[in-house]
Formats: structure tokens, sequence, C-alpha cells
């Protein structure tokens, strides 16, 4: 259920419009998991709107034939898979310079691709089997960092065959223990992890721009790898496309469910900085990182992503634990004024915010504090799926 | 042929208010909501402006000798106006319920729990609650012994590196002379509780400044407040830098290095006899990569807060060991607690480079040491 939903108080000078019912959001963005694992994708430019509508140039992945959704998309299309799958992708290159594709941290990929003046040579058909069941990042390796920088990049998901977590039979003692026990021991009252399609998992890839570059590429301009690396300064940073208020309350980013309604997220970085993502009311358990799943499975409130890293994280979402008075006594009756406080917004449901901690990145165009890297978690009802007032 | 525009979009139809708020958080005091009665209770006031001076050696990036601070004041403590810089720590028991009567001497600020999990009202975020004005009490529990931090959260980027921060430890049950661990091989470990007594323990919190950022005003290059468009285009500040910080001054827990010169500050510097337990609680608060080397073996026994292998929420993890000289790194708000014990006296060097968050350039080194006879 969304916060629009709740919204009926008026604030001077706005007009309060309720919304209709809940909305079901599909699994991903762009998912390529139709009947069969042929599609096409293209190399191409678009100008992509900043939050302050700044247009940036950008080179990007275009989603063909096969894809549910069609287009150019900041990150390119999300590529949802089975391990062992066989997989065709028919590449055309429609930009004047050499472009490729690789999927990180496996030998999959392709060679460089000739430029739109080489047709019909600017095609490539690569074929091969889904790799072990993870979260992967796919980039454009050629000229690294710069390719990828420009906005050449995506996520690649492969799912296991079977078992209850992410990983299939490819998983540790620790990571299978927790999702044994989720909602199946005091510690984690509610459901267990359901995998898809279930829509309890999302994709936070994040990113970062820095238009100087971009409008560099515009202009034809060749951007010698080593002086990106050394005076890349964004000015703004993206998680999965978006940023601030636009990334906050929407489906597939957002983290939205009632307590007891586990989440797997999985983080990916295609960009330079390192990150410090930083999660409110839940400490989270790092299941894997850069395709290791984790012996150790810290259950931490903040943790390091770099670039090009993958981590998947278990957002148990179980009750903030720090909310005092009785575990017993539902939150709908323990903190009925919280809930009905209207500041703006109603209170309920309960949000709180997803943020990187190195806090420049919580920036847009140098400011606009807290529009950059951020998203929420909305807890929207007691463990026995009674919703909180609205 | 035209190039393709990605747009951004409007705002949501019906998300009017959430944006606005978003921008621009309401204010609100009173509280606590939802009382329960406290077990202990503190009280803080934001923000009082003092000038650290800044020791010989180290200039601000106009030559200036002392460097502007905003800080977290404790009002009932009478020396140099309770504020000290990072804040005084607060310090509560696995169990309590806690109430923070908290204060604002001018404009508006939150204080956030960091690793404490309470409901959005108590969780001081603005754009989520609202911004306090005049005083509100936050309230919340304690329920996990560790390592925590508190800080102002409003235009966070730098109310945050300005020094409105302080550090929080949760003490297990059995005191303060004691962690929370599960650490068989550890001196004194209490299989039965899963703790460990501590006979020295110390705060390593290194940070860093970027001294052209410690002359702006506490709005500083927010976006501005339209309730009919929140999200308009000409809202949003262009001139801003607060996605450019190049460090130029750092220090360890409030004391500021000076390059070359281990720190010898006893608040930083750690003084043991062989064979005592060392508890040290290493918080990054600061916005490089930094890169940790410490002379002795250091087991991790938490982290975030949380003790690795404590049953049941943690039986997922166990405490790991670094081993000595082996460098380690930390971003932004982590936290390890570390265990040490020496069974040879010595002084043994700790280091912290800090790192470009982006190119990984090394802005300073800082050193302190600990001493085991
Ligand atoms: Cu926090
Ligand atoms: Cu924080």
């Amino acid at each position: 259920m969304k916060r629009r939903d709740f919204v009926k108080v008026g604030l001077a000078g706005m007009s309060a419009v309720v919304v209709g019912s809940m909305e079901i959001p599909p699994l991903f963005r762009c998912v390529a998991r139709a009947a069969n694992l042929a599609f096409d994708m293209s190399f191409t430019e678009a100008l992509v709107e900043m939050i302050d509508k700044t247009q940036v140039y950008h080179w990007l992945f275009s989603a063909d034939a096969g894809f549910a959704t069609t287009g150019p998309s900041l990150p390119g299309p999300t590529i949802i898979a089975t391990y062992g799958d066989k997989i065709t992708i028919n590449f055309t290159n429609n930009l004047p310079q050499p472009h490729g594709f690789r999927i990180v941290g496996t030998s999959i990929g392709t060679g460089v691709i000739p430029n739109v003046n080489k047709a019909p040579a600017n095609k490539f058909t690569l074929t091969f089997t889904a790799p072990p069941p993870g979260t992967y990042l796919y980039i454009d390796p050629f000229y690294e960092p710069v390719n990828r920088i420009l906005g050449l990049h995506g996520a690649f998901i492969s799912l296991p065959k079977g078992g209850n977590t992410p990983y299939g039979g490819k998983t540790t003692p620790n990571v299978q223990q927790l999702f044994n026990d989720l909602g199946s021991t005091p510690q984690f009252p509610g459901d267990p992890w359901l995998p898809p399609p279930a829509n309890r998992s999302l994709i936070w890839l994040f990113h970062q721009v820095d238009p100087w570059f971009n409008a560099r590429a515009q202009a034809g301009i060749f951007i010698n790898p080593d002086t990106l690396k050394a005076k890349f300064l964004p000015r703004y940073f993206l998680i999965s496309g978006k940023t601030g208020a636009f990334a906050s309350d929407v489906p597939n980013i957002s983290i939205v469910g009632n307590i007891g309604e586990p989440h797997l997220i999985r983080i990916l970085n295609a960009g330079l900085a390192n990150h410090s993502p930083h999660l409110h009311a839940n400490h989270f358990y790092v299941l894997s990182k850069n395709l290791v799943v984790q012996n150790n499975v810290l259950n931490i409130d903040t943790f390091t992503v770099g670039p090009l890293d993958t981590v998947d994280w278990l957002v148990p979402m179980i009750r903030p634990p720090d909310i005092p008075g009785l575990k017993s006594t539902p939150l709908r009756q323990l903190i009925p004024h919280e809930l009905t406080t209207v500041l703006y917004t109603l209170q309920s449901p309960l949000m709180y915010p997803m943020h990187c901690h190195m806090e420049m990145s919580q920036t847009a165009a140098g400011g606009n504090y807290p529009q950059g890297l951020i998203t929420h978690m909305i807890f929207t009802g007691d463990v026995d799926k009674v919703p909180f007032p609205v | 042929m035209a190039i393709t525009v990605i747009p951004r979009g409007d705002v949501p139809l019906g998300q009017e208010h959430e944006f606005f708020k978003f921008v621009c958080p309401p204010t609100f005091g009173g509280g606590p909501v939802d009382a329960q009665p406290a077990t202990i209770k503190f009280a803080r006031k934001l923000d009082v402006m003092a000038d650290l001076p800044l020791p010989a050696g180290v200039k601000t990036y106009n030559g200036g000798n002392s460097l502007r601070l905003w800080l977290i004041a404790d009002p009932n403590d009478s020396s140099s106006n309770g504020a000290t810089f990072p804040a005084k720590t607060i310090r509560t028991k696995k169990g309590d319920v806690v109430w923070v009567d908290t204060g604002f001497s001018f404009n508006t600020h939150t204080i956030h729990w960091h690793g404490i999990e309470p409901t959005p009202m108590n969780d001081g975020v603005g754009h989520t609650s609202f911004e306090v004005s005049g005083n509100f009490t936050y309230q919340f529990a304690t329920n996990t012994a560790g390592t925590y931090i508190y800080h102002c959260h409003k235009n966070t980027v730098l109310h945050f590196i300005m020094g409105l921060y302080g550090l929080f430890v949760v003490d297990p049950p059995q005191g303060p002379k004691f962690a929370a661990a599960n650490a068989p091989g550890a001196f004194g470990f209490d299989p039965v509780n899963f703790s460990v007594p501590i006979d020295v323990e110390a705060a390593w919190v290194p940070g860093e400044f970027d001294s052209i950022w410690n002359d702006l005003g506490h709005n500083a290059f927010m976006q501005k407040c339209d309730q009919n468009d929140p999200a308009g285009a000409g809202t949003f500040t262009q001139n801003g830098f607060l996605n450019r910080f190049r460090p130029d001054i750092v220090h360890i827990t409030g004391v500021v290095s000076v390059p070359g010169n281990p720190i010898t500050d006893p608040r930083v510097s750690v003084a043991a006899k062989t064979n005592q337990n060392i508890l040290v609680r290493l918080v990054h608060a600061g916005y490089t990569v930094q890169e940790y080397t410490l002379g002795l073996d250091a087991t991790v026994i938490g982290e975030d807060g949380h003790p690795l292998g404590v049953p049941p929420f943690d039986k997922y993890s166990f405490p790991f060991v670094i081993p000595a000289n082996t460098p380690f790194r930390l971003t932004s708000a982590r936290r390890y607690d570390l265990l040490l014990n020496s069974p040879n006296a010595g002084v043994f060097p700790f280091q912290v480079k800090f790192m470009d968050w982006i190119n990984g350039t090394v802005y300073q080194t800082a050193q302190t040491t600990v001493t085991v006879v």
C-alpha cells in the first residue's frame, strides 16, 4: 500500500489527493524473463534528466526485442535468468565509437563491437550459459572505466533452480541457517523469505554522474581513462537511475511490507565512489559480496560498497527492536499517537531512510540535501498483517 | 535525428506532501510520544558554536589557527558550557528505556541515534518525521550492547562533519567493565552470559574536516521550499560544493593530528599492562575511506553495535581476527569493537590513512600508540 493512499490532510495551497487501491509492482523494471531467453540489445545515446531537470548526455544500453519494457535506460535493462539457462543476446552498436559487453566476475562477454559506420559489422551475437546464482554487474569494459561511467552498465541476476535461499545449493551453512530461521524462530516472527516471483527482492544499482565528462563525450572528445579516474567529481548520486524524493517511495527500489516480511536487496556499484549505505530501523545481514556467499554473516547497519562491488543483503524487516514496550503488544496499540500524528503527512505507515553515509552522496548539483542516494523502508502493518491506521 | 530524452518525471499525483516534506521538513516539539516509563534520562543541547584551536603546524585553508565547529552540549554539565568535541558519550545498559531531553539554542536540528532502532518520530530524521524547534524528548530502548553514535541528521552532509556527533555506548547487563562477546579464547570469557571483562577501554573516532566547509551556514545549499512545486527545477540550488570534500585537517576522537607526529593525548593513546583485556571502540566519523593498521592482533567482537556470534540474533556470525600490521578499511559510520590483549610489553603503533572516497588520494596519515607495560 502506498503512502499516497493516506495523504488526506491538506497543506495550504496544495490539493489533497487520495489515490485508489493497492498496486502490485512488477518484479523488476525491465525483465528478460520471457518465454525465450534470446533478445536484442543495442548501444545508443540519450539525454537523461537529473532530479533538477538538468539534461545529461549518456551512452546507454537499449532494451529491444525480447524485453518486457523497451528503449534506452539508465541503468540498462535488468536481465534475469536461471542458473544454467542458455541465453542469446544480439547486440547492435548504433554509436560512432566501438563498444562491448562483459559480465563482471565472469568470462562472459563480447569482443570489441565496431562502430555504426562499419555496418553491418556493428553486430555481435553472444551466446552463454547463465552463471551460478548471484548478483552480477554487466558493463561495457572498454576504455575502462570510461564507457561504464558514461552509462553503459546494468544488472544481471542469476536465480537458483530451487531451495529457499538466493543461492540454491551454492550457499554456506550460516546463510542456509538464516533462511531456515526466517519465519520459524522467535527472533524472526512472520514469513520466511519468499523467492521470486514474490516481490521480496529489490535491486539497488548505485552510480555517479559528473556531467563535465558526459558533455565532453557529447562533443565527441576522447576521454582519457586516467583523467576520468583522477578528476571525477560527481554531481548526481543515483540508485537504480533515480535520486532523492524520486527514489524514496517507488516500486522496485523502496522496501515496502509488513513487519515480518524479509526482503533480499541486491546492491551493485557501477561508479567510482566508495559508498557506505546505512539502513535505519533494522540491522541487515550481509549474505554475499562479489559473488562469494559469506561464511560469517554479519548483522550490521552500514556496509562498504566500492566500485564494481556487488553485495546482497537480507533485510529481516523485524519490528524495529528498540521501540520500548511489550514486544507482544502490536504497534497499532503500542504507539497509537505516533501512528495518527500528522506532520504534513500522516506518520502511518512507518517510514525510515536507507542512505549512503558518505554524505556527499546525499547531494544533487552540489547541495539540495537529501536529493541524492537514498530510498525508504516502509512498514505498512504489524506482523499479523493488520495494516497501520490510514 | 533528435536525440532521445529520458525525462525525470513529475511529482506523482498524491505525493505532493511527501515531496514537500522531503525538502522542507515540518517542525515539532514536546514528547515523548506514546511514553513508556524511562529507566534513564539524559539532556542534550544543539548547537553550541566553538572554535577548536589548531596545534602548531596545522592551519585552515585560509591560514587560520582555529576551526569553527558546531557541537552538542550537555546542559547539566557546567564545565566549558558542557560542549566537547566529540560530544559527551551517552552510556546506557542493555534493556534501558532512555529519554533524551533535546533542546536547541537556535535554528532547527534533530538527533539520530545511529544503530539504535526506534519509531520514526524518535529516529531523528526530518523528512520522515520532523525537525525539532524548542524542545523534544526522544524515547527509545537500548536492547543490544555495543557501540553506537548519535548525530544531527539535518543537512547532514554539513551538520555531521561540523562536529554534531558523539559516542553512544550500550553496556551489557554485567556493567561497564564488560563487553558482550562470544570470544572463547579471551581471558575471563563467560560462556553462559557471553561476555568478557574489560580492563582498559578506549575510543578511536577518526574523522576529517574540509575547512572551507566550516565557514558555511546551517542551511547551506539547501533546496528552496515551494509547496506548489516541491521539485520544480527553479527550487534547486546550483552553486553548492557539498559534493566536493577535500579534507585538510584530520583528527582522532577530537584530537587534531599534526602530520608526522603520533598523537600522545591520553584521550587517544592507550596504556595497559600485559595480559589485560583492552576494548577499543573504533568508529568511522568522516567521509574518506579510512585504512587502519595496528601493531597488535585485534579480535573484532562486535560490529555496528551487534556482538558477533552472540545468540540468538547473531548465531550466523562469529568474531574474527585482524592480524597485527594487516591494513583494513572502513567507510563512514561503520564501527568495530576490537578486543586486544598483549602478552608482551611494547609500544604498538596505530595508523589511520585518510583516502579520497573516489580516487584514493591519501590526504593525511594520523598515528597513535598502544603502550603495554
Ligand atoms: Cu542511522
Ligand atoms: Cu548516521
